[in-house]
Parts: structure tokens; sequence; C-alpha cells
């Protein structure tokens, strides 16, 4: 690809294309802190290309794609110094809305920003907007409706999609007034894989058909490294390296797990697609080696009984006679569909749903009757928003509340979150936590309690990918534990992959499977680890596991 | 029973002149009357949307809103002769304040009195809290002039966002359940508050970015995909709020 060629911090001319973003010495800071977020960033994107913007939380992402259309410093506030430019229109000589024929963007939480009530209207309010005559825009709203596979959906209100649904509307949305760039921010943190997948095969076609010019923050690099022409990471000291994949993520500790396999097979080049990477491991796959004993979970003394277990929402069934237990030490992973009941499934766990048929026993306990001590010390939950746990306006004081609400010794909490994230500044508002921060906090106030079910709801969303290996150790260390386990409802296979023993698969309103992670996970092409699909039929799902094979060869 | 399915802005014609109608009339059978109807229009309208459950809201604040007005009308103020209910203690207050009196004699038209004013003012905020509600507040925004695009950013987003509170109390009272809490009363509503007022105020900012970044309010020309028109189903929920105005 010509745009591959060019390296480096300056892009050369020499680049095929018309250069469809600049920034020119952009430097970004907000007011009342310390640091930088971008220094002196000179970058140029050209037309139809797709660039992946990585970087830890927190390190600006969200605040670069922004700038493209002048939400930063318009709407924000921040100081900036330089000049980012549109198709040559200047961010500071034009106000976002004036950008809006130009930029598409899709917020991280698409929910927020619908000011529609049903799919068709959604689409018809940029146009409506930008002022286009009644025809264009019926042309318009059918062929976006066909793009995205919208059309069954175009009368349905928005606030009855799924995630994925949604997602897709959103993109609908900012497709539909044909503008250049497409500016996306985590668009496939929501979505289970196979959701993310639709919509990331839509944007690559969009790139190559109609040479659509698209910026994407994302923290799953696994789902879209293989679409991306250039990335630029950002490490959250104002420094700002662009290059393609290949040059960035052979050094970057931000890679998706076939890089961290490349790396630790020691091979000389990293593939970034699972085809190129089988392309280089084919010796390995094909070598012989001694089968791993898998270690099988004890199946005394269930800690968590279902039994016929059937749950409905809004009138509409979710789950219908499902039975089974989970055992102490055990780490189950509830996977399946948007919108499959994983969440209702772990919220009758914890005794906090209505509409429930059926016994669930956990510790021998009815979990709706748990109150107060008890229902601490049985089970704890950490909610999709873990933010909904903490109302305290500073680390500190969240900690001492906790400490008094759990009857426990003044600073057991604080001495859990020390353990679990170092380094959080005790006077730092709960908010101004990063993700994983805020997750460590609100799995310490729950961990004070000492509970012996731990009930995760979706907790890697927005998580890069170093707080996902603290949040794996945490999770581990605990099931450790003598008469613990834990439940987590996710759609991060590779998380799965690392830290389940056994998933269980819903769909259908029904268990569709429920077995080691190992069986589960390879049974399926769309929920399989990268690992084990380079290194298909090998049974490996993760780099650690490649490398212990291979130092037993048969 | 179908929805109907109305102009935005025929509920708020309707709340208007029922509003008026009751401070015209100044009578608590008719207030109570309106308070009802108001009720059972709602509740046989309302349909799923987020908005569509902050009636219920609408009535506890409006319930709340009653009885404070009630004890500081009934604490506070002029006397009033009339049959004695009970005595309280006169609270000293400085010379400087002549006319105001706290505690005393509590007649049952003093009562009375509290009660009838306190119900105009709640019954205003039902009204008005079921046009909320039974409005699409993104339909509202389709119709207003684009010449007052702030007033329909604000509008848009107060309408949006409050009812979506009601959703968000009940998620995170849920998970707060879970931290094995059972606080009652003020202390548990403070602990609410905060997650709420955050997220709302993250929420608000979401929507206003991105109805920034759509090109709201920079063209004053705006087309119309599907107009809303006004239809003979508009017209008779009007000619009711007016009849009743007309009584008055």
């Amino acid at each position: 690809m010509e745009a591959n060629r060019c390296l480096g911090y300056r892009i050369s001319l020499t680049c095929i294309g018309a250069v469809m973003i600049k920034f020119s010495n952009v430097s970004l800071i907000y007011p009342n802190s310390t640091t930088t977020v971008l220094e002196n960033l000179n970058l140029e994107i050209q037309e139809g290309e797709l660039v992946l913007v990585i970087g830890s939380t927190g390190s600006g992402k969200s605040s670069l794609l922004r700038l493209i259309n002048g939400l930063v410093p318009h709407h924000t506030g921040g100081i900036l110094a330089g000049d980012v430019s549109v198709n040559g229109v200047s961010t500071q000589m034009v106000k976002p809305g004036g950008m809006a024929h130009l930029i598409g963007i899709v917020g991280q939480n698409p929910a927020n920003t619908f000011v529609a009530d049903t799919v068709e209207d959604e689409l018809a309010f940029g146009m409506e907007t930008l002022n286009l005559p009644l025809d264009v825009m019926r042309k318009r709203i059918e062929e976006t409706l066909d793009l995205l596979s919208l059309t069954s959906l175009r009368n349905r209100s928005i606030a009855t999609l799924s995630g994925g649904e949604q997602q897709r509307v959103a993109i609908g949305a900012a497709l539909v007034t044909h503008p250049k760039v497409l500016v996306l921010d985590e668009p496939t943190s929501a979505l289970d894989p196979i959701a993310a997948e639709e919509v990331l095969s839509i944007l690559h076609r969009l790139v190559h058909d109609l040479s659509l010019t698209v910026v994407i923050a994302e923290h799953k690099l696994e789902r879209v490294i293989q679409f991306a022409d250039r990335i630029v990471q950002i490490n959250g000291d104002g420094v700002a390296k662009i290059g393609t994949p290949q040059q960035i993520l052979l050094e970057s500790p931000i890679a998706p797990p076939i890089v961290h396999l490349a790396r630790a097979l020691g091979l000389k080049e990293i593939g970034v697609s699972v085809r190129d990477m089988r392309r280089m491991t084919s010796e390995i796959r094909e070598g012989a080696y001694v089968q791993q004993p898998t270690r099988e979970a004890s199946i005394d003394n269930p800690i968590i009984t279902i039994d016929s277990l059937s749950l409905s929402y809004a009138e509409k069934k979710v789950l219908k006679q499902i039975s089974t237990n989970v055992y102490a030490h055990e780490i189950v992973a509830v996977m399946g569909r948007n919108g499959a009941g994983k969440s209702s499934l772990l919220k009758s766990l914890a005794g906090i749903m209505d509409g429930v048929n059926g016994a669930v026993l956990v510790d021998s306990q009815d979990p709706q009757k748990l109150k107060g001590k008890n229902r601490r010390e049985t089970i704890g939950f950490i909610p999709q928003e873990p933010s909904d746990l903490l109302y305290g306006q500073s680390v500190s004081i969240e900690c001492a509340q906790a400490d008094s609400d759990n009857q426990v010794a003044a600073g057991t909490t604080l001495s859990v979150l020390n353990q679990l994230v170092p380094g959080i500044s005790l006077h730092a508002h709960p908010r101004d936590l990063s993700e994983g921060q805020r997750l460590g906090l609100a799995l310490s106030v729950v961990l004070s309690g000492n509970p012996k079910i731990l009930i995760l709801d979706e907790p890697t969303r927005g998580l890069d990918y170093q707080a996902k290996n603290e949040l794996t150790r945490i999770l581990i260390e605990f099931a450790k534990a003598t008469g613990k386990c834990v439940l987590l409802a996710t759609h991060d296979v590779e998380l799965v992959a690392e830290l389940a023993r056994r998933v269980i698969y819903i769909a259908d309103r029904d268990i569709v499977a429920d077995g080691t992670t190992l069986d589960v996970l390879l049974s399926s092409p769309a929920f399989a680890p990268q690992v084990s699909k380079v290194m298909s039929p090998q049974p490996w799902l993760k780099v650690s596991d490649v490398i212990a094979a291979l130092d037993n060869p048969l | 029973m179908k929805k109907l399915s109305l102009h935005p802005l025929t509920w708020w014609i309707w709340a208007i002149g029922l509003a008026i109608a009751v401070i015209r009339f100044d009578s608590t059978v008719f207030t109570l009357c309106c308070v009802g109807a108001v009720a059972v229009v709602v509740y046989s309208n309302r349909d799923d949307a987020p908005w569509g459950n902050s009636f219920t809201w609408t009535l506890k604040l409006a319930t709340w809103i009653l009885f404070i007005r009630t004890v500081i009308g009934v604490l506070i103020g002029v006397p009033v002769p009339g049959r004695q209910l009970f005595v309280l203690p006169i609270l000293p207050l400085p010379s400087w304040m002549p006319g105001i009196r706290v505690g005393g004699t509590v007649t049952a038209e003093r009562l009375s009195s509290a009660l009838t004013e306190g119900l105009l003012i709640c019954s205003i905020i039902v009204i008005f809290g079921a046009a909320a509600s039974l409005t699409s507040p993104h339909k509202l925004l389709r119709v207003l002039p684009i010449y007052i695009y702030e007033f329909g950013v604000a509008v848009v987003i107060a309408t949006t966002v409050l009812p979506q509170l009601v959703t968000s109390v009940a998620r995170i009272r849920q998970a707060q359940r879970l931290r094995g809490q059972t606080l009652k009363g003020f202390t548990s509503w403070k602990r609410v508050a905060i997650p709420l007022l955050e997220e709302s105020l993250a929420r608000s900012l979401d929507l206003a970015a991105a109805m920034d970044s759509r090109g709201y309010g920079v063209s004053r020309k705006r087309s119309t995909y599907r107009p809303i028109k006004w239809k003979l189903t508009d017209a008779l929920v009007i000619a009711s709020a007016l009849l009743v105005l007309g009584l008055s």
C-alpha cells in the first residue's frame, strides 16, 4: 500500500492521494492540568486511509479525535496551539457545526447522543439541519439503511434496539450526510464479537469502496488491527508515534495477543492478521506436543445452584428453565450475544431481579432475602457502571465510608486498594480516575466486605490491556481462597481465555454450551481468541499455553 | 387501547390551558378533579419511552412539595381566626421582624388555606409534568423554530435528561442495595444524588456535543423529512382544554 511506505513523524508529501486531515504543530493542554495531552504533533492523514489511535486510558485518544472536528477546544475548553484542518478547512475558523457536512463523528456511547425517537428520523436529523431537499434525503436514507442492514429496523424506536444495532444506527446517522471523514471513538467496546465484526467490516468496505477517511480509537486491538493502514500511538505525556501497524507494534507495550505471540516465539517480523501469523508459524503447529493435563474442577458442594430458573423482563421471557452449578475456586465466564440475558442472569443470582421463577441458592441462601452485612459477606457485585457503587467525594472518603459500612477496621479498604491498584492519589475524585482505577476502587470497596462470591457485569468496557491484566491477576487471586468463586459476563474473548476455566454460553433463552473454556471457545470461530485461531488445530488459547507446550515436545 | 400520535405541541398547549383554568377557578374540588383527569389521561396514553415513566416521579415530587408547603404555611404567617386545632410554642423573633410569627395557634382555617394554596402549586406541577411525560422531547425539538436554537438545545437536554434520571435512579439504588445498604431517607438520597448528577451532566454534555457536531443550528433554514402535521385529534385535545378554560 502506497501510504504505508510513508514512515515516521512527518509524512512526506510524495505519498499518493490528497491530504484529508492535517495536524500542524498541534499542542493541547487542559486548564488545571500539569501535563500536555499532545505536544507538537504533526500528522497528515490521506484520503481513504484507516487510521487507528491507540494509547492507555486517559492518554488523550478521545481528545485527539475531538480535535478533528473542533469539539476540542470549542466544546470542551483547553488551550490549543497549532492548527488542525480537514479538507483545507481549519477548525480555528469554523465551529464543529460548520464541519458537519465534512465530518461524521460517532461518540463512545451512542445511546447518549441520539436526538430522535425512530431509526429513520435519527438518520434524517443530520440532513435536515444541513437543509437538504426532500428527494435527496429519501434517496440517501434508503442507501444508508441498505448499507448498514438497518432496513428491517427503520421504524423501530431507538430505545428498544440492542447495543450493536444502536452502534450501527449511530454510524448510519454519521454517514448519511456523505462526510469525507468518519471519526469513531471505541466503536466496538460495548459489542459482542459478532456485532463488532459486522461494524468493522462495514467500515472496511466504506474505506475501500468510497475512499472514506476513517479515524478510530479502540482498546481491543485484536478486533481492529487487521483493518488499520497506520497507527497513531499516544503516550499521555504529549509524545505521539506514527507509523504502520508493523512498525508501531514491534515495540509498543499496547499490543494484541498475536503480537505478544510473535514476540514470545522470537519471530523476526510481526504479523498483524491471523493469516500472516499462520504463515509464519506453520512449523510450530505441525509439531507434536505433550498434552497439558486439564485440571478437573471439584464437583462437591456447589456454591451457587441454579435449578430450572426462568427469567422474564418487561413481559418478555429472557431465560427459560436453565440449570447449572458453580463450584468453589471456579471462574466462570457467561458469554452470549448482546441482549442474550447475561446481565439478567447475574442480577438474578445477586437477588435484585424481579420476574424470577425457579430456585437459585447462593451459599445455601436465597439471594432475594440477603440483607446488610450478610449480603456483603455472601455476594460482591460489580455492576456495568462501577461508579454506581461510588458516591464519595474522594478516594480516601470512599474507602473510609466502605470501612464503616462493612464494619471492618479502619484502613482495611485502603489496604485492599493499595494491593489491587497501587499509586492512586487519595485526594482524587472517583470521577477523575481512569476506568481501570475506578474499577479497582469499586472492587476494593466490595472486597473489603470479604464476599464469598464475586460477580462482575462487563468489567472490561473501556479497560486497556494493562488494566485487564491487573483485573485478571486480582480475580485469579480471589478465586484461589477457600470457598470462593467468580462469575463474570463479558464479550471479551481474550480476557475469558486468560481468566476463566469454564464458559457458559447463552443463546435463544437457554444455555447452549456449558463446558471448559477450551471446549466452548474453540467450538465457535467467532468466539475463538486470536492465539487459538493462529494455532488451530492445536488446543491453545493464550500465549502462555503455546510456550508451555513448546517446552514439552513429544 | 391504541396510543394517540399527536403533535408534540398539543399536550403543552393543553397543559397551559388547564393550568390557567385551575388558577382562575381556584377551587379545591375543581383542582383535584383536574389532577385526577390528568392522571387518567397520562396513565392511559403513556408509552414505554424513557420519559413515559417520569409522571410517577412528578406525582411523588408534587406530594413532597405539598407536604413541605403545608408545614411551612402552618408554622409561619399571620394568625387566622377560627376553630382552634392545637397551639404551638411561639418562636421569639427580633424586633425588626414585626408581623411575622413562627408557631402559635393553629386553626382549622389556617390549615385549610395552607393546604389549598399548596394544592394549587402542586396541580400546576402535575399538569406540566404530564405534558412532559406525554411528549417526545425529540419530536418537540423538530417543531421548534430554528432561530431559538440555543433554547431548543436546552429544552431537549432538559426533557431528555430529566426522564433518563428516573432510570438512572433505579439503577444506582439497585447497585447500592448490592453494597448491602439498607439506608432510608435523606442519607440514602444523598448517596444516590452524587453519582446521578455526575452521570446526567456527562450525558448532557455528550448530547450537546453530538447536536453541535451534526450541524444543529448552523443553517437558519432547515428542511423536514417527515413533516409533523396537526390532526383532528390534536384539535380535539386542545378544544377540551379550551372548553374547561371557557367554563372557568
